[in-house]
């Protein structure tokens, strides 16, 4: 890979931990539309993202550029998702392990995204240490068998690294069967 | 008497200045508080002024600037001018292109206190 630029979706329930992992692997300023949470959601956590957050990441001695656009979680902020999900290269679906009252709406999302957009996805499942857990959540959701799924901590910079190795790793396999299937 | 709930204030704003069609106050994470009676309950309205408000905060750093002071959408149709009000909402005016916008700001600023819920 040389001189190229990628863009990559991050995107999955409310609170599963999207912003934190662009803020944790950005080398950029990140671009935050951070605000106070209202009513139920004031429970859950204190601050939401309501159109996008944004953050770049190149790889060390490589022309290699990934574009990071974050989407709010909430139903409600789906519009934004359609707006940024233009000429995407990889989706990266981020899913809280713990917070199981999201899985089943995250599993329509996922399966939504990938018959719309047909682009790899890797599946970052947050607040897991356990491979084993990790995947069958993913297939629960709805994750195809070849699928990247990462458990992480994304709290932690070191781990949210980790997605971006995958997103990496997916991009180059992508690269390589389309350059398989054009010889 | 003067009207002191949000949407008895947004009604006499739609009301008493020539031009505002409809006024909507929404938190600043995407959840509506009030409304003119004159616009219907359209739950995309206050996701949509959220994320612009939170996107025009950015653009203002953009644009060497601190702090938004108002976010005017001007279409063939009109104009949509909207405010942060502190730190928790946002207020949306929807108008003629006609419309008196010092009007509508004087009359906003003098009622700001009814709109962040400090009071009441």
């Amino acid at each position: 890979m040389s001189a190229q630029t990628f863009k990559i979706l991050v995107t999955g329930p409310f609170a599963a931990g999207k912003t934190s992992m662009i803020q944790s692997v950005s080398q950029t300023h990140v671009i935050s539309t951070d605000v106070v949470t209202s009513g139920d959601e004031s429970g859950v956590k204190s601050h939401t993202t309501v159109a996008m957050d944004f953050g770049t990441y190149r790889l060390h001695g490589d022309d290699t550029r990934l574009l990071l656009f974050g989407t709010p979680g909430q139903a409600r902020f789906r519009f934004m998702t359609n707006i940024l999900k233009g000429h995407v290269d990889v989706v990266a679906f981020v899913i809280d392990a713990e917070a199981t009252e999201t899985h089943a709406v995250a599993g329509v999302e996922l399966r939504a995204l990938a018959r719309d957009l047909r682009v790899p996805a890797v599946i970052a499942v947050n607040r897991c240490d356990d491979i084993t857990v990790a995947r069958r959540l993913a297939r629960s959701l709805g994750a195809l068998d070849g699928e990247a799924v990462v458990p992480c901590q994304l709290i932690d910079p070191d781990s949210g690294r980790e997605v971006v190795v995958e997103i990496l790793l997916t991009l180059l396999a992508s690269i390589e069967s389309t350059t398989a299937e054009v010889a | 008497m003067t009207p002191t709930d949000p949407t008895a204030i947004l009604d006499e704003l739609v009301e008493s200045i020539d031009g505002v069609r409809a006024a909507i106050l929404v938190s600043v994470d995407g959840f509506g508080r009030a409304r003119s009676s004159s616009i219907s309950d359209e739950p995309s309205h206050a996701a949509m002024l959220a994320a612009a408000i939170g996107l025009a905060h950015q653009l203002v750093v953009m644009g060497g600037g601190q702090q938004l002071r108002q976010l005017v959408v001007d279409h063939d149709g009109g104009l949509m001018l909207v405010w942060p009000i502190g730190d928790e909402r946002v207020l949306a005016v929807i108008a003629t292109t006609t419309v008196e916008q010092r009007r509508v700001r004087a009359f906003v600023q003098s009622r700001v206190a009814w709109f962040t819920g400090a009071r009441s």
